[in-house]
């Protein structure tokens, strides 16, 4: 009886060694490169901290303050927000709609569908030039084929348009993918009992295989809404942080400007800590707001 | 009957043109950056979407050597594939311990290695480069990597594969005489090659394509950056190289299609679970 206890004990302690050796790798690198850096640029976001990132003391709501009272921090909250505020409806709209064009399966679906889903390839950066390119005042095509006259990276009406088409632009590929597995999903018997039934595809669409497929819509309002907050790269590679164009800031890309060019990490820190707590409330809204409009099935 | 074939053929083509016609305009911004690749810089300076020829290299030339691109492909490559293999790695190893073992906590270390994903990365940047350089990482390849080490989603995802593995086969296994890491090298990957494949494909394109942390982390020095820090870095505002810029983002973007078109193919095959994380 006691061989048979310390066995299952000695083989509980091997368990036990094995899971600790599983698990090390990873659990060692998100504390030390997610968690970590995360509490951190909470409690810096309330402290005094030197250019080179040492807390030199505790100081209460003063950088918020600071940060706060800065000119050039609400147009770069206005900006974020206007960049969540237009880019996740267009993205769903356009999504929505491609992926109810693509629905049926055609002899040439794959080479739309390819050619829908093409933009997903495509990283920030190169995204970012081609459109700098695309754009450019002087010899862009934009301004040549529409006949405009319009110096893109001259205003911030102009500036922000431009980096919005480029932003949508980047999610369509994966959203569009989203959308028609979505939509694929949703049994044959359904849609045939509409057909059936005599409904037109109007009311198709509107009544039956949108709500069916809610909860991806749902899930690309979310993650949209993430990525538009966080929304940096086009400012720092389009319009170049430093220049005069920063009057076209986002919360990150002021938080990138202020961690990398002048090392005020107080300052860094708040921003990067607005921006989170801004998408997280809205992220619990769109969860209340999923409760009442989505359908599972 | 026959009246109605025709009439869905119609309505089939009109919608095919449609969505074709919709299709070329998406992707009309990479075509222009193929096309205005290979024009000359004089072709350039007026802007018709066409060049002269498409035999014209020299702005690939002069990107691959004047640009220094040719050796930020090499960073990026070493630093996607690395940073891949070590990111799959860490993952199949902790979805082999989720899958398979009972233990203390379980349920706390699983959602602690979730909860990774609330938090996104963009604003841990600012800290982690403090950290990466009290570790003296900046400007070398482990500094590019070490932050992408973790992925949640992959994790969660090969341990759904591993949980759909009949247990039969384990305890198969184990009276063959394999113990667990044979188990898990010789069984185990080989059953879920399609998953892990995808999970490859996907970090890889995710690495390659990364801007940010790789801009700050090898800003001191110019030859760790990564192709698409350099692209970037190609004009200015007083020198709009745009033909040059436009050659660059076409060889950056060589290994990301290629390998967007093994994953469609994959995903065709069935491949489908796993094809939606990054």
């Amino acid at each position: 009886m006691k061989t048979r206890t310390t066995l299952k004990q000695r083989q509980r302690a091997k368990t036990r060694k094995k899971v600790f050796l599983l698990l090390l790798p990873i659990m060692l690198f998100a504390i030390l490169f997610i968690y970590y850096p995360f509490i951190r640029t909470i409690i810096n976001s309330f402290s005094l901290v030197n250019a080179k990132g040492i807390i030199k003391g505790f100081a209460g709501f003063d950088n918020y303050a600071y940060t706060y009272g800065r000119k050039d921090f609400l147009p770069a909250l206005r900006h974020t927000l206007t960049i969540a505020a237009i880019n996740v409806p267009i993205t769903l709209f356009i999504t929505i709609s491609l992926a109810l064009l693509a629905n049926k399966k055609r002899k040439l679906s794959p080479v739309y569908e390819t050619l829908f889903t093409l933009p997903m390839s495509v990283s920030m950066s190169a995204a970012c030039m081609i459109f700098k390119s695309m754009f450019s005042p002087s010899v862009g095509f934009i301004n040549y084929f529409f006949g405009l006259k319009l110096g893109w990276y001259e205003s911030q009406e102009t500036a922000l348009a431009a980096v919005l088409i480029l932003t949508i632009w980047m999610g369509i590929g994966f959203d569009f993918l989203l959308m028609l597995s979505a939509l694929r999903a949703i049994p044959d018997q359904i849609i045939e009992a509409t057909r059936v039934d005599g409904i037109s595809p109007a009311r198709r669409i509107f009544k039956v295989q949108i709500p069916l497929i809610s909860p991806t819509i749902f899930y690309v309002l979310c993650t949209n809404l993430v990525l538009a907050m966080m929304t940096s790269a086009p400012m720092i590679i389009i319009m170049g942080v430093s220049s005069a164009a920063s009057a076209t800031n986002t919360l990150m890309s002021m938080m990138y400007q202020s961690g990398f060019s002048s090392s005020d990490y107080g300052l860094a820190a708040v921003l990067s800590i607005s921006a989170f707590t801004l998408t997280l409330g809205f992220t619990i809204l769109s969860f209340v707001f999923e409760r009442r409009k989505v359908h599972y099935q | 009957m026959m009246k109605r074939k025709t009439r869905n053929l119609i309505q089939d083509s009109v919608v095919s043109t449609v969505a074709i016609a919709l299709g070329l305009i998406i992707i009309f911004p990479l075509i222009y950056c193929l096309c205005g690749a290979f024009k000359t810089p004089h072709e350039f300076l007026t802007p018709k979407l066409l060049p002269g020829s498409f035999t014209y290299v020299g702005n690939f030339k002069e990107a691959l050597e004047k640009g220094n691109l040719l050796r930020y492909t090499v960073n990026s490559f070493i630093i996607a594939l690395a940073g891949t293999s070590i990111r799959l790695v860490f993952s199949i190893l902790a979805a082999f311990a989720f899958a398979y073992y009972d233990f203390k906590f379980k349920n706390l270390c699983f959602f602690l290695i979730l909860g990774t994903m609330m938090i996104p990365a963009d604003v841990l940047l600012a800290t982690n480069y403090l950290t990466v350089s009290r570790l003296h990482l900046l400007n070398s390849y482990l500094g590019v990597m070490v932050v992408s080490f973790v992925s949640a989603s992959q994790m969660f995802m090969l341990r759904q594969r591993f949980k759909s593995v009949p247990k039969d086969m384990r305890e198969a296994a184990q009276i063959d005489g394999y113990g667990d890491i044979s188990y898990m090298i010789n069984v185990l990957i080989p059953i879920c090659k399609p998953v892990i494949t995808t999970l490859f494909v996907h970090s890889f394109i995710a690495l390659w394509n990364a801007y940010l942390w790789p801009l700050i982390v090898t800003a001191s020095s110019p030859n760790m950056r990564t192709i698409m820090v350099g692209i970037t870095k190609l004009n200015s505002w007083e020198d709009e190289n745009y033909q040059l810029v436009l050659a660059g983002v076409c060889i950056s973007l060589i290994p990301s299609l290629i390998l967007f078109v093994i994953m469609r193919r994959n995903m065709k095959k069935g491949g489908m679970d796993g094809a939606l994380v990054g």
